[in-house]
């Protein structure tokens, strides 16, 4: 008990800690290149005020939306190629390690041509989202598949489970964990996606927003975009969290 | 037992893709301002072999800066948080966030200090690569078999003995394992880096490729990154092999 | 006052652990005196405290009342040029070889590195490890693992060999075997051990003297003495005898100790 408050006493002194530093050191730097946290609140004011950017709902609706899109089908995707590759076992063993290899690489080097392909509009960052998302789905479904006790399935069979039986009340119970962890990455790692596109080229959306202040020198401005953004990022996680909590108490 | 019948697969699979791929693109079937054949791709690597292995010499070497400074702060800093109860309960968040958060939304004001060049990249690449190998040897640490601590200390180890001959051999598996995952996410600081805001290296070749739709070439480009990238891992994961013979 | 020929000394130690349902007195007032070249085992119902009483013979716990006592001189933190300990987990470094491992000690005490390969590779034939000092724990069966650990603690050359329950984790077979083995290191080598277990058969076999110790708190409840005379005749007619009323006194407490 009194460790659990020393603990939690010093994260909060080293949080304070943190934003003091910034604040003395955003106070001494150069205003255009470092903006304390007193300064950043107004800009924050402004910004959810739509005074700043008054397209900012717009911007984070799109933003959402090509989340949403990558997600959906990166999940179709992965759950689809995973159960496939995990099903058949010698399309698994042939394929499984071209797509280990395909994970070494870090997907970014695809995205030039993604952009090439779909142009500069919400295409190319959902293509991007989803391939992010799709790797991580598609593995925690192979790993999940793995990690069922084949005693269980045996177990199943012999009280007379079929194997639609055996999939849905053997499998998938035994492997769900593993499969929400994997689904959880996955929404991270679109999200990621999404908003790595976005700043590296894009017409609209936060990540064009962020763009535009940075471009104009708006360090304020561009820090309170930032954080608006982390509060999406941080809420998907959020929500992700609690759906993985919800089916680990499924499980258990 | 291997299966005579996978490589097989594999090879024919790689060799259809490929076929009906160009059979597409010379039936016109795909505009190939967009989607090249093989053949044509095959060939732009000729004309751009050099410049890109040009960038590709240069992405490399900022990512082997970054990836000494990430294995290097990452085990260090883990294993001195990991092996501090007080220390990991109070930066456990802290990591866990740092982590977590999409680096991309830091990368403008890194740009803005650090400007174009080696320095940014080199930056950007260590705060990727970094937590990873942090996390892993935080938790390897915190999951060193206690029985060993007790032997060492009942045998009079020294803090530093303790460190250097129980904490650290106890770890190496999860400090190749943090090896691994690094660098691909120190290459890809590197190549982000270079396409946000590049005037050399990969990423820069890649984004102006695609600006200048010269869809050939930055195919010919993407393959040999990605090349090059599996290349790095599957060495790495040969060692890793090599370094972890006493593990049952 | 300890006479001169007793090696260790308990005196009225104490110790009390915090849990979450309040504190747990685990060691109540024991005094206990082992002079050199003794076997003396410590035996008694689980959670008696016999771990924690070694533990302070090793310096890896501190009494919270009375003193621990090694040749005279207060047992202030791990001593490994006076006690060496073998733990019921072998607690072998995975990393090393059966040699390094047997090493260990000494190489945390700066001998160098010839003198102590030197040292470890003569352990090797009385331990019955010839033939395996390259090989790698995980290659190595329960038994010659705990011999390993028992080398290691061997190879640092102390009076005092501290051992908590060994042989605890092997089957019944390979006990029996390794306690006849480690009775022979034992007369061989003239070490004063304290060795805990839960095996009347092992204390009986092995021991000059039998500390049985009560249920929690854990007091040292009988004495028994046993003498020099090896090797022991398990089924004559005093060893049965013996047995019964160790297993009467061990029974009550462990009787105790589950309510």
């Amino acid at each position: 008990m009194r460790r659990g408050a020393t603990v939690m006493l010093a994260r909060a002194a080293l949080l304070l800690g943190l934003l003091a530093a910034w604040e003395a050191g955003g106070r001494a730097a150069n205003p255009l290149l470092t903006v304390p946290p007193s300064a950043v609140l107004p800009a924050l004011w402004d910004l959810v005020r739509l005074r700043s950017y008054p397209d900012l709902a717009a911007s984070l609706l799109l933003t959402l939306r090509e989340i949403a899109a990558a997600y959906g089908l990166a999940v179709l995707a992965g759950l689809g190629c995973g159960f496939t590759l995990a099903f058949n076992r010698l399309v698994g063993r042939a394929y499984g390690p071209i797509l280990a290899a395909l994970y070494a690489v870090p997907a970014v080097v695809w995205y030039p041509s993604l952009m090439l392909f779909f142009g500069l509009d919400a295409a190319s960052k959902i293509a991007f989202g989803f391939l992010l998302g799709f790797f991580p789905v598609t593995l925690a479904v192979l790993a999940g598949i793995r990690q069922v006790n084949p005693q269980l399935v045996i177990v199943a069979r012999s009280y007379g489970a079929g194997p639609l039986t055996v999939f849905a009340r053997v499998m998938v119970p035994a492997m769900l964990f593993t499969l929400v962890g994997g689904l959880r990455t996955g929404l991270a790692l679109s999200v990621i996606g999404v908003i790595v596109g976005e700043i590296l080229g894009s017409k609209a959306g936060m990540g064009a927003l962020i763009n535009h202040a940075y471009g104009l020198l708006r360090t304020a401005d561009y820090v309170a975009l930032v954080l608006v953004t982390l509060v999406l990022v941080v809420g998907s996680d959020v929500v992700a969290s609690l759906a993985e909590r919800r089916a680990r108490r499924w499980t258990e | 037992m291997r299966d005579p019948r996978v490589p097989a697969i594999q090879a024919v699979s790689v060799l259809a893709v490929l076929a009906a791929w160009e059979t597409a693109a010379r039936l016109a079937w795909m505009d190939p301002l967009f989607v090249p054949a093989p053949s044509a791709v095959a060939r732009a690597l000729g004309r751009i072999g050099g410049a890109a292995l040009a960038g590709l010499g240069d992405t490399l070497a900022k990512t082997a800066a970054a990836y000494v400074l990430s294995v290097v702060l990452g085990v260090t800093a883990g294993l001195a948080i990991g092996s501090v109860r007080l220390l990991r309960e109070v930066l456990n968040p802290f990591v866990i966030a740092a982590y977590g958060i999409p680096k991309i939304l830091v990368l403008p004001w890194i740009v803005l200090v650090l400007g174009f060049g080696t320095a940014p990249a080199v930056f950007y690449g260590t705060l990727h690569g970094l937590f990873p190998v942090m996390v892993l040897v935080m938790g390897a640490v915190r999951d060193v078999d206690r029985t060993l601590v007790t032997v060492a200390r009942a045998y009079g180890a020294t803090t530093w003995q303790l460190y250097w001959k129980v904490l650290l051999p106890a770890i190496v598996p999860s400090v190749v394992a943090g090896m691994r995952l690094g660098i691909v996410f120190c290459l890809l600081g590197v190549l982000v880096v270079e396409m946000f805001a590049g005037v050399r290296g990969m990423g820069y070749v890649l984004s102006a490729l695609a600006n200048g739709f010269q869809a050939p070439e930055l195919f010919a480009a993407t393959a040999l990154v990605s090349a090059a990238s599996i290349a790095i891992v599957l060495a790495l994961d040969h060692l890793s092999d090599k370094l972890s013979h006493w593990r049952g | 006052m300890t006479a001169p020929s007793q090696l260790i000394a308990i005196e009225g130690v104490t110790k009390r652990y915090a849990t979450s349902s309040g504190p747990i007195e685990a060691l109540h007032d024991v005094s206990l005196a082992v002079g050199a070249g003794e076997f003396c085992t410590l035996i008694g119902p689980s959670g008696c405290g016999k771990s924690t009483l070694l533990g302070m013979l090793g310096g890896l716990t501190a009494p919270d009342g009375g003193r621990v006592l090694v040749e005279g001189a207060a047992v202030t933190g791990p001593d490994p040029r006076r006690v060496a300990t073998v733990f019921q987990d072998p607690g072998l470094f995975p990393w090393r070889t059966t040699l390094e491992n047997v090493e260990f000690g000494l190489e945390l005490q700066r001998v160098p590195k010839a003198r102590r390969r030197q040292a470890a590779t003569e352990l090797l034939g009385p331990l019955g490890l010839r033939g395996f000092a390259d090989k790698y724990p995980r290659e190595l069966s329960g038994g010659m693992k705990q011999r390993v650990a028992i080398g290691r603690a061997l190879a640092i050359d102390t009076k005092i060999l501290l051992m908590d329950e060994p042989f605890g984790a092997l089957d019944e077979q390979t006990r029996v075997l390794m306690g006849e083995w480690l009775l022979d290191i034992w007369r061989r080598t003239r070490k004063t051990v304290i060795f805990v277990t839960h095996s009347l058969h092992e204390a009986l076999f092995l021991s000059t003297r039998i500390a049985v110790m009560t249920a929690r708190p854990g007091r040292i409840k009988t004495l028994l003495e046993l003498g020099h005379r090896y090797p022991r005749a398990m089924e004559s007619a005093e060893m049965v005898a013996l047995r019964a009323r160790l297993w009467g006194e061990i029974r009550e407490e462990s009787l105790r100790a589950m309510q």
